[in-house]
């Protein structure tokens, strides 16, 4: 596909700040496909940058170097789901959604919820290393990952990994290309572990005052030997927006509000219940009970998720960071950010992932306003360096990509950029491969 | 940044600057039915709303090129539906086309259909009713000479159209059509048969008009309304479209109550307030007459009517796009369905599910319709189903093409039809 037009609805991904037009769109739908292409583009030096749904908020899949956006999309087949040993094997194009549509009809569950779940793909998942709500209980996309194949940019298809949980020959490959943002092969297929769906769910919801005492809430409930599967956090920008589109009944004046879910078997589900509610108590929340049945607790969920939609539409642009912190700082951190939306004079809602420590600060700002912008972009610099200060992480699902590579100095050592760099030239010799994402060239 | 001109509606969602509400999180692309058959981004809201945003910047320019990508697009409002942001991607995708139409004019033969044809009830009656007359082309003359169906399938792509009806609803239904003796009067309701029940499917306007009438209500019916204007308005003439709804809103004025068996003509009905900007005068009777419409399954669901099937049937159920996410029909129809004695109701996979059809879509885009249509064919074969029942037309024609493709041994029933020929005694 070459028109200028179909050009234009590629130069783009989740982000709102950068736009680059390829010169040519192609879908293979086989990797042998793969294979030509990256032989041609090797042979011509010419730059390709994979890509899925275009749905990640890094800009990742922005072709910043133009030349050719391999998109993924038509690989949709689900090859293989073995009920047996717990595994699925997948073409990368399936969209998350539809694999679990699938696993759940025959009992299974794949945990990693990023919640762009109904557009994000398997290949541009297992490549930015995503994850959601019940990472704090069942982790992400890497501890999934049992192996894949992928094209090389000489063209050569090399299957790495196995099938199995256990697996320790040689250096763990699917492992280094898992995260790699497209940057280093391209993943055709993949092999991942599933587990049996919990026979049990159950939602605790807790208000507080204020989002300090919800941070440090998750952190009594987790050190009170409690695993939730979910534990989400709202301020109280986040549960007015929800009200007003969809109400619930949220209190209006709560300060924040955490969400809990808990499962496993029906009894040890009842007794965490229990347990997550006297630690609520005892942080010294205003209310906290349990949902009443299935349908509020969904109600519940919907609501979380309309969350982020809320600060999406609340205005032009948004920083919707991905801070975070060992979740004995939470609390340090929404303090910290409290003082810099006072100190720059603006708004920044806090939602998130609380208990993996995961947040996402989003500062609501306008581009066209530029000296709003400046003002959103040194908060989101010092949200950044908060992060490091805590000993965290300056992305913890959303990647890299160009949002973030002027963070790296301040994230890693120059040694281990190194290694990357090191990393990035053994896969790739002619620096074909999504050229210009995660770290900053050398001047 | 450009908004529509003053004469143009400036409502929130007909305004092109909605385009720049769209956070490009990709949920649309799940829901839609083009992108799920051909993964092109510019053929799906997330895209077409970059390059709309785009066109209003005057980045890139408002060419033939640019009305193609817009072209690409069923307006099914899955997109709507499914995106968090609220953005009316499909309302967007029509200002877009009525931009369009603005600054380049439209082509002559839609000219003349649009402006000509399709706005002029009596020309179209009679320019159709002159094709009437050609022995095999209407429905009610069995000699095989040629169907109109064949005959106009050669303009349409393969798509075979049904028959012409012969007569037309007009010399079909009476101005009013009564209760049956016995049955008590509950009110008066107009209808609006739109121009598939008046001139492809007569009979199935006049059962319309009948069912209605046994559950208690007595039915008028105006000859001369018009189009509903619906397509005419998705091809981004709204000048026309909204001549042609003052004329059908001056025309049902003085009813409380407008029925309708299109699902088409009823999204449109309940729209019309919607197509009059702020500043328009006939905004507000337009908006009141918006709230007069009712769907048939939707205004009958509540009666409670009685009905018998002649014999067992298995019956599946089809969602139109024009009812269920325009108007949020999706249940009256099946609790239709399942209070009729000796129906055995099953619900197919993807019931809700485009049936490709999509106005004028199909005959741009007739591969992309196909494939849609082959999935639908798929499902409703899976379910067993003798008859599959829908509310609208325009699904009625794609369906029926589509059964007549693959073969099936199954019904395309709109739901009254069914509900008629079972009424208890
Ligand atoms: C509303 C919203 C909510 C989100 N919530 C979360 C969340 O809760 N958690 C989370 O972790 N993330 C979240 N994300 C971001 C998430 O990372 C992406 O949605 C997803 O991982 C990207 O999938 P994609 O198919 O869109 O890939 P793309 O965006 O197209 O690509 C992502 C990267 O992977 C590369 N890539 C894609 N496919 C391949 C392949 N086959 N081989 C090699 N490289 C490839 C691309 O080059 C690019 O660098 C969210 C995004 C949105 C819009
Ligand atoms: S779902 Fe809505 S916000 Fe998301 S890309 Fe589509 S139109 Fe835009
Ligand atoms: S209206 Fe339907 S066809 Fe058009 S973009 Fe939305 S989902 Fe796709």
């Amino acid at each position: 596909m070459t028109a200028p037009l179909d050009l234009a609805s590629y130069a783009f991904d989740g982000t709102t700040s950068w736009q680059s037009k390829p010169d040519v769109v192609v879908f293979p739908t086989t990797a042998e496909q793969v294979s030509q292409i990256m032989k041609l583009a090797t042979a011509q030096k010419i730059p390709v940058t994979p890509r899925g749904a275009g749905s990640n908020l890094s800009g990742g899949s922005v072709p910043v170097s133009a030349g050719i956006v391999l998109c993924m999309t038509r690989m949709n087949k689900i090859l293989k789901i073995d009920a047996d040993s717990f595994t699925v094997t997948t073409e990368v194009g399936v969209v998350l959604n539809d694999l679990n549509l699938e696993l759940t009809k025959q009992n299974l569950f794949f945990p990693p919820d990023p919640q762009s779940f109904l557009a994000a793909t398997i290949g541009g998942c297992v490549s930015e290393n995503a994850g959601g709500p019940y990472a704090v209980k069942y982790g992400v996309f890497k501890h999934y990952l049992l192996g894949l194949t992928a094209v090389l940019p000489n063209g050569a298809i090399v299957k790495l990994g196995g099938n199995t949980v256990k697996n320790v020959t040689g250096y763990d490959l699917p492992q280094i290309l898992c995260g790699s943002e497209g940057t280093l092969a391209v993943i055709t297929q993949v092999t991942l572990r599933l587990l049996p769906l919990p026979p049990s769910h159950r939602t605790v919801v807790a208000v507080f005052d204020k989002v300090v005492t919800s941070g440090q809430a998750v952190h009594k409930v987790l050190t009170a030997g409690i695993l939730p599967a979910k534990i989400e956090m709202m301020d109280n920008w986040v549960i007015r927006r929800i009200e007003e589109t969809t109400p619930l009944g949220l209190p209006l004046d709560a300060g924040s509000m955490l969400l809990f879910e808990l499962d496993g078997t029906q009894s040890a589900v009842d007794k965490d219940v229990e347990s997550v509610i006297k630690s609520c108590q005892q942080a010294g929340a205003i209310n906290v009970r349990a949902a009443k049945d299935a349908g509020e607790a969904a109600n519940f969920w919907t609501a979380r998720r309309a969350g982020f939609s809320a600060i999406y539409g609340a205005s032009p642009n948004i920083f919707a960071e991905d801070v975070t912190v060992p979740i004995s700082h939470i609390a340090d951190l929404i303090d910290k950010v409290q003082q810099i939306a006072k100190k720059y004079d603006l708004t920044i809602v806090i939602i998130g992932h609380a208990g993996d420590g995961n947040l996402h600060p989003s500062v609501l700002t306008d581009k066209k306003n530029a000296e709003h912008y400046a003002r959103a972009e040194k908060a989101v610099d010092e949200i950044f360096l908060a992060a490091l200060e805590y000993g965290g992480a300056i992305s913890g699902e959303h990647g890299i990509g160009l949002e973030k590579k002027r963070f790296m100095k301040q994230a890693m050592q120059p040694e281990a950029i190194d290694l990357l760099r090191g990393i990035k030239k053994v896969f790739d010799p002619d620096n074909i491969l999504n050229p210009g994402k995660i770290w900053e060239e050398k001047s | 940044m450009k908004t529509l001109p003053e004469s143009l509606p400036a409502r929130e969602g007909d305004n092109l600057d909605d385009a720049n509400k769209c956070m490009k999180c990709g949920f649309c692309m799940y829901n839609c039915p083009i992108y799920k058959v051909d993964h092109i981004e510019s053929h799906v809201a997330r895209g077409r709303n970059v390059l709309i945003r785009q066109a209003n910047e005057k980045t890139i320019p408002t060419d033939a090129e640019y009305a193609e990508r817009l072209s690409y697009c069923l307006l099914c409002g899955r997109c709507a539906a499914i995106c968090p942001a609220k953005v009316q991607s499909p309302d967007i995708n029509v200002a877009a086309r009525t931009d369009v139409v603005n600054r380049k004019g439209l082509s002559l033969p839609k000219r003349v259909i649009y402006r000509g044809i399709l706005k002029n009830r009596k020309l179209m009656a009679n320019l159709l009713g002159a094709a009437a007359i050609v022995p095999g082309v209407s429905t009610k003359d069995g000699k095989p000479l040629r169907h109109m169906a064949d005959f106009t399938s050669v303009f349409t792509k393969g798509l075979s159209l049904p028959k012409l009806s012969k007569p037309f609803l007009s010399s079909l239904l009476p101005a009013k059509t009564s209760p049956p003796q016995g049955v008590k009067i509950k009110g008066q309701v107009a209808i609006f048969p739109g121009c598939a029940f008046e001139f492809f499917f007569a009979d199935i306007g006049e059962g319309i008009a009948q069912v209605l009438a046994k559950a208690g209500y007595e039915v008028v019916y105006i000859k001369d309304l018009t189009c509903c204007g619906l397509a005419v308005r998705s091809a981004g003439d709204l000048k026309t479209a909204q001549q042609m709804a003052k004329h059908n809103i001056q025309k049902l004025a003085k009813f409380d109550r407008i029925i309708t068996g299109c699902a088409t003509c009823g999204s449109a009905l309940k729209d019309y307030g919607k197509w009059f900007g702020d500043k328009d005068p006939f905004k507000k009777q337009a908006q009141e007459f918006s709230a007069k419409v009712s769907d048939f399954s939707e205004f009958l669901a509540k009666e409670g009517i009685k009905s018998k099937a002649a014999e067992p049937v298995v019956v599946t159920y089809h969602d139109p796009c024009h009812m269920k996410w325009h108007q949020g029909i999706s249940s009256q129809p099946r609790e239709l369905l399942r209070s009729i004695e000796g129906v055995k109701f099953v619900e197919m996979e993807g019931a809700d599910d485009c049936c490709g059809l999509g106005g004028a879509f199909t005959l741009a885009h007739r591969d992309i319709s196909l494939a849609i249509q082959d999935k639908k064919m798929q499902n409703i074969k899976n379910t067993g189903a003798q008859i599959v029942v829908t509310s609208c037309p325009g699904c009625l024609i794609q369906l029926k093409d589509g059964v007549r493709r693959n073969k099936l041994p199954v019904k395309v029933m709109h739901i009254s039809e069914l509900m008629r020929g079972t009424e208890d005694k």
